[in-house]
């Protein structure tokens, strides 16, 4: 008759008891299984949104804090010597971001739109009804005032075809997500980078239409020749560079005849229109005619000492040793692993930054449209403890009546030899065993009363915030937009509210048990504690 | 005889109305193993707290208690109750809802003392020497009468097998018929088991048909010859 035994036999044969005791732990465990359920479903549906995000990671230079530090400088000299060391993002900062293990790749995109005179490009007129003419009727004026003259010149404007997108890493998010794909070649490489070597890589649809492989090579224009270029002394063989193509990739943003507003796209608006190369190369092609544009202001400032202070000096002249120097970085968007990282990421990194250097999570949206869950997980956490306080209580006060009647029983035991650790055990167990039958009757019903409050209160609790959804901006065909170098993910509270589902997971149910006996374990200490404080005799002697 | 139980110089008293209530002064006693004694005394000399202390339930102020001629203090009170004691209560003390032959077993689960393997045949037995038939011993105790519960309590005190049973009023409750029967099986216990048993009581009944019968007055144990 060991006190396991004995425990059994008492929550047996004293069924009333048993059973009163049953019904409160199973009100008890509906009352934390609502709160809980309602509060992991709130948490569980940030976490599953969060999943859904991209890991993204912007740094760049907080341009409020510089406006502010260059309004405290009040010596002119100090303020121009400021401007002329105006703060930048060296990619030194941005290469250390990659050393760490949760970061997989870094963006620093640059696009411009460039020209072929030699290639195809594949355009809408292969897509859709819009046709060459078509389109150089609408490209309209481009005007400039003439810098010797300082007349207004005009002639038509030409839409590029291309729209080049670089990087200043041999890896982008776009590829690390597979939003696009390498069906042949590679990436660029650091050395391509490093040497701003004439690579590229196109779209399968833009090699297909001009029959070209890897391995082969495009003529592309940087830009086409105006008058105003022809002013600077730029020539066709200036603008015109012939790249290698390294790398052929598909993509799954195709523009069809079907997506709103494909009649008024440009070529370069379709993403198979699409070049990706390194930045450094982009520097490399314009450097003919970026030296000639230099050396045309060089001349013509050469009074000018404001214009000369620039102009004047040969250090500034754009060439292949300037380009490190010559090439900034506006904005780094880093890739993390897992988008669980984000928030620790930043705040790793916050304290060690450079004085007007940011470093955003990117998550002020998420947590504005997040806002009705945490309110909601707060309320039903509220509750929880609310109940814990109130099941420890109660069930204390229960026991400490319940053991009142049965301290002869204490003391008997203790006068037999059974030790205090055994004697309590057996209450613990009984407590016990009457816990787990309340707590498994209410996981049952819990899990069907919490779904429905826990829904019912989202609703109300949606209705009555002031949640706003931001509206639609413009998008382009099928949603790809080729200005876009924000990799946030745009999110909706239908997309937070969609992930909400008050479950009843078997964590859940472990996590109730563990906090009933956790409360029973609570109840039966303090009040066993209470009488067996005494000795035996002094026992006996209370219950006489 | 060999001597079971001495007691040493033994001092106890309690702080009562902000006055300390001496009593038992510097009392010393010897008790033999085999014997039946009865303490006899008038109400409030001191008799269930002496009983408390030689059983571990309770310690004295100063003074010492050999068992077998060993402290019990070094024994350890717990193991001194476990291994060398059991109390028959007035109230019988049964554990309610445990059978007759439960609560026996309760108290053989208990001990430290060696105890034949199939127990609950050595429990029935028990019961059953002692006049509870097996019909009973299976019974819940509280469908028992008074004299049958005292004697599933005497048996539960000879279960774990100890040489001492301290017993507080044990017939107190009961009617004369069988306040005899259960001093005839105490009688037996301590003649042909050889334990020492030692009864608190003012049963003239019962002081009469013991071995040795002791008076506890003015804090002081004296035999009666």
């Amino acid at each position: 008759m060991n006190f396991i035994n004995r425990a059994i036999k008492n929550v047996s044969r004293r069924m009333s008891k048993t059973v009163l005791l049953v019904l409160t732990f199973f009100l008890i465990g509906n009352l934390v299984i609502i709160g809980l359920g309602v509060s992991k479903a709130s948490e569980s549906a940030k976490i599953l949104t969060r999943q859904k995000m991209r890991a993204v990671v912007t740094y760049g230079l907080d341009y409020n804090k510089i406006w502010q530090y260059a309004d405290t400088i009040e010596d002119e000299d100090e303020l121009q010597e400021f401007y002329n060391n105006y703060p930048r993002i060296r990619l030194e900062e941005v290469a250390a971001f990659l050393e760490d293990e949760r970061v997989k790749t870094a963006n620093t995109v640059n696009i411009n739109m460039w020209y072929s005179d030699s290639q195809n490009t594949l355009d809408f007129v292969h897509l859709g009804n819009r046709a060459e003419e078509d389109l150089d009727s609408s490209n309209g004026q481009s005007c400039w005032y003439d810098d010797v003259t300082n007349e207004q010149m005009c002639e038509t404007y030409k839409n590029p075809f291309f729209l080049i997108k670089s990087n200043m890493f041999p890896d982008m998010i776009e590829f690390e997500d597979g939003e696009y794909r390498i069906v042949s070649g590679r990436f660029y490489t650091q050395q391509e980078i490093d040497n701003g070597s004439l690579v590229c890589l196109i779209s399968e649809n833009l090699a297909a239409l001009n029959g070209v492989s890897v391995g082969d090579s495009i003529v592309l224009a940087v830009n086409y020749l105006a008058s105003y270029m022809e002013q600077f002394g730029v020539t066709e063989e200036d603008l015109e560079n012939r790249f290698e193509v390294i790398g052929i990739f598909s993509h799954d943003q195709p523009i069809t005849p079907d997506a709103p507003n494909f009649d008024y796209c440009y070529p370069y608006e379709n993403p198979d229109n699409m070049i990706f190369m390194p930045s450094t190369t982009i520097y490399m092609a314009q450097l003919p005619m970026q030296q000639k544009q230099f050396d045309y202001y060089a001349e013509m400032y050469g009074d000018d000492a404001d214009m000369n202070e620039y102009y004047g000096n040969p250090d500034n002249r754009p060439s292949e040793s300037n380009m490190a120097s010559q090439m900034y970085i506006n904005d780094v968007t880093l890739l993390l692993s897992d988008p669980m990282d984000v928030d620790d990421f930043v705040k790793d990194y916050q304290s060690s930054l450079s004085q007007f250097a940011s470093l955003s999570a990117n998550n002020e949206e998420f947590n504005r449209l997040a806002k009705p869950l945490d309110t909601l997980s707060m309320y039903a956490n509220f509750i929880v403890w609310l109940v814990i306080i109130n099941a420890i209580v109660i069930i204390t006060l229960v026991t400490a009546l319940t053991l009142k009647t049965r301290e002869y029983e204490i003391g008997v035991l203790l006068s037999i030899g059974a030790s205090k650790l055994k004697v309590i055990g057996q209450f613990f167990i009984e407590l016990a065993i009457v816990a787990i039958l309340g707590f498994t009757l209410s996981v049952i019903s819990g899990s069907l009363i919490a779904k429905r409050i826990g829904n019912t209160v989202l609703e109300y609790q949606i209705a009555s915030s002031e949640v706003s959804e931001e509206d639609d901006y413009y998008y382009y065909n099928n949603g790809f937009d080729p200005w876009n170098t924000d990799y946030t993910t745009d999110i909706s509270l239908e997309d937070l509210v969609a992930e909400y589902e008050v479950k009843i997971s078997p964590m859940i149910i472990g996590e109730i048990y563990i906090l009933g006996l956790g409360i029973v374990l609570i109840s039966v200490i303090i009040p066993s504690f209470m009488i067996m404080r005494y000795n035996p005799k002094k026992i006996l002697m209370n219950q006489n | 005889m060999t001597e079971i139980l001495r007691l040493e110089n033994i001092n106890y008293s309690y702080i009562d109305g902000g006055y300390e209530r001496q009593i038992l002064k510097d009392l010393s006693f010897s008790f033999e193993a085999g014997k039946f004694y009865t303490i006899l005394g008038p109400s409030g000399s001191g008799k269930t707290t002496l009983l408390s202390l030689v059983a571990g339930l309770d310690s004295a102020k100063s003074g010492k208690i050999y068992f077998k001629g060993k402290d019990i203090d070094e024994i350890g009170l717990h193991k001194f109750r476990r291994n060398a004691i059991s109390i028959v209560f007035q109230q019988f003390n049964l554990i309610s809802y445990l059978t007759a032959v439960e609560n026996v077993l309760l108290a053989m689960s208990e001990t430290d003392n060696e105890i034949p393997k199939d127990r609950k045949n050595v429990a029935y037995n028990l019961l059953e020497r002692f006049g509870i038939v097996r019909s009973k011993a299976d019974r819940m105790v509280n469908q028992l009468s008074g004299g049958e519960q005292q004697r599933v309590a005497i048996a539960r005190s000879l279960a774990s097998n100890v040489d001492l049973i301290f017993a507080d009023e044990p017939t107190g409750n009961l009617d004369t018929a069988t306040e005899k029967e259960i001093i005839s099986i105490f009688k037996e216990l301590a003649h042909d088991f050889g334990k020492t048993i030692i009864v608190v009581t003012h049963s003239d009944t019962v002081s009469a048909m013991s071995d040795q019968r002791v008076l506890l007055k003015d804090g002081k144990l004296t035999q009666i010859k």
